[in-house]
């Protein structure tokens, strides 16, 4: 990469007429998503805010029920019938998608924001050819002739590796990883300012899983797409994201550059979550366990949601939501472990060293 | 292969739902069981003792009101064309609809149930077996096998007004008609829903844990299917009274007994509808939509009680 | 250390059909070799990690060890008894009560018309053990205590659907127990749930075996989840066993190619160095079709270092010493033939 791509010089389509040039890409203010059920309402996401510069990889983080999905889903508006976003805003070139009707949010699903789903054999109609379900929403989004979107369309499937012999497979003749392949190039049909990926890789084959994040790696490279990754995986987000975003009971617990976030998480959870997470690089049976369960989100516990299983808790974790604090390296959190006034002197901890799982068995002859 | 039924015993230690009191009791408690129950046995008592309440069967000799005539005093629901009772004979058809429609429901749903379980759980050699049977008789057309069976029937036991266990002989050869041309549709989709919980991990668990097949079909499969064998006995019981119409109109139903089949068939060919006779059809039909509606309650009531998800929430 | 359980010559084939009428009368005119020789012995009070990809027969293994699938070929013996031919309820009771399985999905294993109560007794009501209603419960409450699930009782009472999957997964393991096991067979037991319920599973998995001496065989796909619960680790690819020994070794100096690309790419939350991804080696392709398994070796069409007699010959366990074996000719020669990921670091292949 020798020059910068910028959104408007690398795309093929025109940015949509209210577009701003100047503003970022996408920027999340205060995002409330909550869904309403029978004796209240499940504050699935509770005021999160991120922003996703143009060519930036950005990942989702945090165990089921985190909001991960609920957030990302928010960003086309594609809820469940009992969601509703009660507050916040999402700016895609600062243009604000949360008051569009349902016929003006057309003009950006797919087009300018597309999806990569975990089961892709569930996103392909079986009984059609999968060059076919690629060049649909050529035709029909962006109006173009039925020879030029198939053209257009195997050219997508080449460049995820899927050679032009195979393009006029059908879905079940494909494996799963070429089915996932198949799925980002339908992802890619519009040329979109964001993909989504949502578990994109969860259910491959480590081989498998592996070849299809170096190609979503080389695709960055080479169109400059912008990314945002939702996972469980940690190791997923390591591989690809510039940033992560970690989410805890639909709030966010720490964002910042994977580099840093990683290696020096500050929040209780993030420290938590990446103990947990097994690794042939460190010492066996080391693994962390966070006690307790996640909370009931249509009464969360004032303050920190995360404060019932915190080991660091203090009487203000409780009853004090904390504050998100910004530090100097990118990193913001919100722990009352890291007080406004010294953010930027703060020195951050190393991760002490978790409990053994187990004592170690008597060694097998 | 042991038998697909083990004793009760065995189930009733570990089923989560008490004895068949409890069961009741669960039943009554929902208002769609409670309903259903209030409408079948309504129907059931009306079938039982017709007598009691409208006194004996009427027929064209003792018959005393006029023509066709329009509900009054005397003739709640009217009268027919020979001048009965229409309220006295959709009365006295209860009995025989009932009955009908009750042991068809019976015979087909047993047979297509266990068949069913039994032909998807076990499967390979009897599978294929159990399903080229089914399908003969799938494609079985009822009215020739009807005619035929009849033939026979009254050829190995002599005509007339014989009756066996209390049942006309007419009337049960009209049964096993019914059950035996419509278990096969029954047995086809219960094997299909076999097939796909076979599939599922709780049925390798049970295998795991030493459970003979006869215990997985009778304590995990069939309450998974208990949902399809109830709708398919509703569909059943209505087809049945419906297909035992057809069987009297051409002249192999009971003669000498009206069923609401008959009496709609009666009332179709005397013109009732176009002559704005709607009493003579409106009680039969009425009392048919009833039952099926009752079956239909009955069914969604125990789907409740057998589906703890649904339970719990009310 | 006794044997527990051995496997020789293991195979397991499963004929592919075609159409309708060939269900009834056809034969079989193809065959998916989903385990293809394998020997295999599991020690008492082992943990034992089968390790591979979707394909790999990891799992049929499983299964034929918990008696749920027929073996096409090969023999079994259970402390020391050959029980490759014990079929039947009656006949496999007394193997049922010792070989247990723990699933994968929480969710499809527990049926849910049935309380925790009942799906925790049927092991006791099938094989008529437990002694009376009363003393049944005693055991069910026990098994869910010691899975953790306090108070039991309570517990006993409720419908899968009010769990959480981690909940759901003690039910599944407190299933298991009530039988007194000794191996316990386990698929994949954390692999739907989130990182930090796995932990906690791991931790009550390592108790119990402590507690009521069990054997595991821990079937999973994920190398990492390997190192840190077991013992030994026995590497699986298209239906045979390609390395095996103890944990520390086989990650530490695996010898195998295809252990080695395993390595290189297991998961890390360790965002990686600039350099560090040019040594991984992402392997070309997909695991083969199991009716179509090369000749040779099995692992050649995909190893970046296979040559001249790979494809003719295929290798056999070569035994390394202290318990290491690895089924590739490079490991015969000594460590020098291979060292971890020296010969592959060239190859990083555009995946295609």
């Amino acid at each position: 990469m020798t020059e910068p791509v910028t959104v408007a010089s690398r795309r093929q389509w025109p940015l949509p007429r209210l577009a701003d040039p100047a503003a970022p890409l996408l920027e999340v203010r205060n995002l409330k998503t909550h869904f309403r059920l029978e004796h209240g309402w499940l504050q699935a996401v509770d005021g999160v805010s991120f922003r996703l510069e143009d060519g930036e990889a950005l990942g989702l983080a945090g165990e089921s029920g985190c909001g991960k999905t609920t957030t990302a889903l928010s960003l086309v508006k594609l809820l469940p019938e009992n969601a509703r976003i009660r507050e916040g805003s999402i700016e895609l070139f600062g243009i604000d998608l949360v008051p569009k009707a349902e016929r003006a949010m057309q003009r950006y699903r797919w087009r300018e924001i597309s999806i990569v789903f975990q089961g892709a054999m569930n996103a392909f109609n079986p009984v059609r050819r999968v060059r076919d379900q690629i060049a649909e929403p050529i035709r029909y989004r962006l109006g173009q002739s039925e020879t030029i979107a198939k053209a257009r369309a195997v050219e997508l499937l080449d460049l995820v590796g899927i050679p032009k012999k195979r393009a006029d497979a059908y879905p079940h003749e494909l494996s799963g990883g070429m089915r996932q392949r198949a799925m980002i190039a339908m992802a890619l049909a519009c040329d979109p300012a964001i993909v989504i990926g949502d578990e994109p890789t969860t259910a491959l084959d480590v081989m498998v899983q592996a070849q299809v994040l170096q190609l979503l790696e080389q695709l960055r490279m080479d169109l400059g797409l912008s990314l945002i990754l939702i996972t469980h995986d940690l190791s997923v987000i390591a591989e690809t994201c510039d940033r992560v975003l970690v989410m805890y009971a639909g709030r966010v617990a720490e964002e910042g550059p994977v580099s840093r976030v990683f290696t020096a998480p500050r929040h209780p959870y993030t420290r938590k979550l990446l103990g947990a997470f097994p690794s042939i690089h460190a010492d066996r049976r080391t693994l962390e366990i966070i006690p307790g369960q996640p909370p009931d989100l249509t009464a969360p516990p004032p303050g920190c949601r995360f404060a019932p299983r915190c080991a660091f808790a203090m009487p203000v974790c409780t009853e004090v939501v904390p504050p998100e604090v910004r530090f100097a390296d990118g990193v913001r959190v919100a722990c009352h472990l890291f007080p406004t006034s010294d953010v930027q002197t703060v020195s951050v901890a190393p991760v002490a060293p978790a409990p053994p799982l187990a004592p170690p068995p008597s060694a097998p002859a | 292969m042991t038998a697909p039924v083990v004793p009760m015993s065995v189930g009733a230690a570990v089923r989560p739902v008490g004895g068949v009191g409890a069961f009741f009791k669960k039943l009554v408690r929902r208002r769609n069981g409670l309903v259903g129950l209030i409408i079948l046995g309504t129907f059931t008592f009306l079938a039982l003792v017709p007598d009691l309440l409208v006194g004996p069967l009427q027929t064209a000799v003792t018959a005393a009101g006029p023509r066709l005539g329009p509900p009054t005093a005397a003739y709640p629901f009217g009268t027919d064309e020979l001048g009965r009772s229409v309220l006295n004979l959709t009365v006295h058809a209860t009995r025989i609809s009932m009955v009908i429609g009750l042991l068809a429901t019976i015979i087909t749903v047993g047979v297509g149930a266990v068949l069913g379980i039994v032909s998807g759980y076990v499967g390979g050699r009897l599978d294929g077996i159990l399903m080229r049977v089914a399908d003969f008789f799938l494609v079985l057309p009822t009215f020739v096998l009807a005619i035929i069976l009849t033939a026979i029937i009254r050829d190995v036991l002599g005509t007339g007004s014989r009756e066996i266990a209390g049942i006309r002989l007419s009337l049960l050869v009209i049964v096993i008609v019914i059950g035996i041309t419509s278990w096969s549709s029954t047995a086809r989709i219960i094997r299909a829903q076999t097939l796909s919980l076979r599939e599922l991990a709780f049925i390798d668990r049970a295998r795991v844990i030493g459970a003979s097949s006869g215990h997985i079909m009778w304590r995990h499969i069939l309450p998974n299917v208990v949902n399809l064998i109830v709708a398919n006995a509703v569909l059943t019981f209505a087809g049945a009274i419906l297909t035992e119409t057809t069987l009297s109109f051409v002249g192999l139903g009971d003669p000498f007994q009206p069923s609401w089949g008959q009496l709609l068939d009666a009332a179709r060919t005397v013109g009732a509808p176009s002559l704005g006779a709607w009493w003579y059809f409106l009680p039969a039909g009425t009392a048919v939509v009833m039952v099926v509606f009752a079956f239909t309650l009955l069914g969604a009531a125990l789907d409740d009680i057998l589906n703890p998800k649904l339970g719990t929430r009310r | 250390m006794t044997e527990l359980l051995r496997l020789t010559g293991l195979k397991v084939h499963f004929p592919i059909r075609h159409g309708v009428g060939e269900s009834f009368f056809g034969r079989p005119s193809r065959v998916v070799r989903a385990v293809d020789g394998v020997d295999l012995t599991i020690e008492k009070g082992e943990i034992l990690a089968l390790v591979g990809e979707s394909g790999s027969g990891k799992t049929t293994t499983g299964r034929v060890i918990v008696k749920l699938t027929r073996q096409t070929a090969g023999s079994m013996t259970f402390e020391g008894q050959d029980v490759s031919r014990l079929w039947g309820t009656r006949r496999l009771r007394d193997y049922r009560r010792k070989v247990q399985l723990i699933f994968q999905d929480p969710y499809e294993t527990l049926d849910p018309k049935h309380t925790i109560g009942s799906f925790v007794a049927e092991p006791l009501v099938v094989n008529h053990l437990g002694g009376s209603a009363a003393e049944r419960e005693k055991i069910v409450v026990e098994a869910l205590e010691a899975a953790g699930l306090r108070p039991g009782a309570a517990f006993a009472r409720r419908y899968p659907h009010e769990l959480s999957g981690g909940q759901r997964q003690r039910v599944v393991i407190a299933g298991a127990l009530v039988l007194g096991p000794e191996l316990v067979v386990a698929d994949e037991p954390v692999s739907m749930l989130d990182v930090s319920i796995r932990t906690e599973l791991l931790r009550l998995m390592l108790d119990l075996r402590t507690e009521r001496s069990l054997t595991y065989l821990f079937i999973t796909h994920d190398l990492s989840l390997a190192w840190v619960i077991a013992d030994r680790v026995a590497v699986m690819y298209l239906g045979k066993i390609m390395e095996i020994g103890p944990a520390n070794t086989v990650i530490s100096a695996a010898r195998h190619p295809y252990t080695q690309a395993l390595i290189s790419v297991a998961p890390s939350p360790e965002p990686p160095e600039p350099g560090a991804r040019a040594k991984r080696t992402i392997l070309v392709g997909e695991t083969p079709d199991g009716s179509a398994i090369p000749t040779g070796c099995r692992f050649r069409t995909r190893c970046p270092v296979a040559f001249d007699r790979c494809a003719v010959e295929e290798p056999p366990l070569i035994d390394l010493g202290n318990g290491h074996a690895a089924a590739c000719w490079l490991a015969e020669n000594g460590a020098a033939a291979i060292g971890p990921a020296a010969a592959l670091t060239a190859e990083a292949p555009a995946a295609r």
